[in-house]
């Protein structure tokens, strides 16, 4: 499941509750999109409660990424799960993804 | 000669049914149990006419058998010369008994003389890619019944979606045969050396793919690669990968091969939203050296002669991430009996899917006596499992000791 959650001071979360998928890919581009079309500078991804994401769910996050900064914005992912986080180093991604530890670091961060 | 002429023009029975049998098989549906695509049809057109069952049947060379059935009524499988749909297969049409005791060719029939006691029949044939027709979508009643104009058409209608089901089917088939000749052929004769591949879609097709041709310097080329996502989308995107990586590694090493690859395929793999992990190398056989370039992919191990192994480290982005990457080159030294083995995650998920099976794979390539071993051992594995989910695809490089 997937929640978008605008923050006043301009930045967005989109939570990931469960796994990222090709099923959920489209739901969570959509959220993204969204959050870059309301003006949000920072979309923080919260993976707290993804216990799962596959390639699909990965080029989702990747997408989004690329959506937020063609905005002048950026995407950064929140305390992401060992197995997303394998993902991330074996695909070389945590160079443009760099994981946080949580949603507040990842807001903290400017 | 009257005779002589028949044998010209009439098509030999046997070779007809022979071809029959050929398209039946060619739909690949037989044996594989109900199917929902063709369960909701049959659900649906028993609730339209009310009848006591509606099937979809395949007629093999001697029996008849149920693919999908529903309502109250079962239908069992049978020998084919008692079977109402073997009749309808011999006619292109629409066939329609309102009352089987009142029709010859069928009063006898022990479906009708006895259990389950059929009275009306309505069958409408479907056919293979070669336009045979194999089978029928077909309604069945234990009382007599009317059938009108528009009851007929609604079953044609009904029978067409049938057949766009079985149709989709084989052009999948056709999409893997495609994709499969897109594989190399054999393998490569390089002296004191043996390589191996394998590649094993999730689906009939898949998004993994593995290349490799000589470079005009004598050199192989090697490429293995997965498209992000699976089935179809992904197929078609492996495709356009393949074909510009041969062209972008006629001349150029590894690491300029792949960044003038994802220059080129940059626009459409951000259009088609795909991104590509690809693990590019070039075996130097008389240096005994691989160089490689390695584009997220991760998945490389070196298994040394004696048993102790490491993944070559160094890589950069997958394509279709950042425009204007550049991926740094990597060397691979190779002794006697030592191995490079390059795979896709889908192995990874033969194991306990992560990077934490990576000693027992090593371990596994270590026990092969040669690099068709390898492809061996793993095709085995993969096909043990009986719904993989991901794509299995394996390229394994030996020097012979």
């Amino acid at each position: 499941m997937i929640e978008l959650d605008t923050h006043p001071t301009g930045a967005a979360v989109v939570r990931v509750d469960g796994r990222l998928t090709m099923v959920d890919a489209p739901a969570f581009r959509s959220a993204v999109a969204e959050a870059v079309g309301e003006a949000a500078t920072t979309v923080v991804v919260d993976l707290s409660a993804c216990a799962f994401m596959d390639s699909s769910g990965l080029g989702a996050v990747i997408a989004g990424l690329k959506a937020a900064r063609q905005a002048g914005g950026d995407l950064r992912i929140a305390a992401p799960s060992t197995q997303v986080l394998t993902v991330l180093q074996l695909t070389n991604l945590e160079r443009v993804l760099r994981p946080f530890g949580s949603v507040a670091e990842a807001l903290r961060a400017g | 000669m009257a005779g002589q002429a028949a044998l010209e023009t009439a098509p030999d029975p046997v070779l007809a049914e022979h071809e029959r049998l050929l398209d039946l098989a060619a739909l690949d549906v037989l044996g594989r149990g109900p199917e929902e695509r063709f369960d909701r049809i049959t659900r649906m057109a028993q609730q339209l006419f009310g009848v006591s069952a509606a099937a979809v049947t395949l007629v093999t060379d001697a029996a008849q058998v149920h693919k999908s059935q529903s309502g109250p009524l079962p239908l069992a499988d049978g020998a084919r010369e008692h079977a109402f749909c073997d009749v309808t297969i011999r006619r292109p049409e629409l066939l329609v008994v309102e009352d089987a005791t009142q029709d010859e060719r069928f009063a006898g029939n022990p479906s009708v003389t006895g259990a389950p006691g059929i009275r009306f029949y309505a069958g409408h044939p479907v056919q293979g890619p070669g336009g045979h027709r194999v089978g029928a979508l077909c309604l069945v009643d234990e009382r007599p019944r009317h059938f009108g104009a528009e009851e007929r058409a609604l079953l044609a209608e009904l029978a067409g979606w049938v057949q766009r089901e079985l149709d989709r089917s084989t052009e999948l088939e056709s999409a893997a045969r495609v994709q499969a000749a897109l594989l190399p052929l054999g393998t490569p004769d390089i002296a004191g050396y043996e390589v191996a591949g394998m590649c094993l879609p999730s689906g009939s097709v898949g998004g993994d793919f593995f290349d490799w041709h000589p470079a005009p310097d004598g050199q192989l080329v090697l490429t293995l690669a997965d498209v992000m996502g699976k089935g179809l989308p992904a197929a078609i995107v492996t495709a356009m990968v393949r074909a510009v990586m041969r062209s972008t590694a006629r001349d150029a090493g590894p690491a300029e091969a792949v960044r003038e690859a994802a220059a080129t395929l940059h626009e459409d793999l951000e259009r088609t939203g795909r991104l590509v992990t690809m693990c590019h190398a070039k075996l130097d056989a008389v240096g005994h050296r691989v160089r490689f370039a390695d584009a997220g992919h991760g998945l490389m191990l070196l298994v040394r002669a004696d048993g102790s192994f490491a993944r070559p480290a160094g890589g950069g982005l997958p394509l279709g991430v950042l425009a204007g990457e550049e991926w740094p080159e990597g060397v691979v030294d190779l002794a006697p009996g030592d191995t490079v083995v390059a795979f896709s995650d889908g192995l990874l998920d033969l194991f306990d899917g992560t990077t934490d099976s990576l000693p027992q794979i090593a371990a596994a390539v270590w026990d092969c006596v040669d690099a068709a071993h390898v492809v061996d051992r793993f095709t085995v594995l993969a096909r043990r499992v009986g719904i993989r989910t991901d794509d299995v695809t394996l390229v394994a490089i030996r020097r012979t000791p």
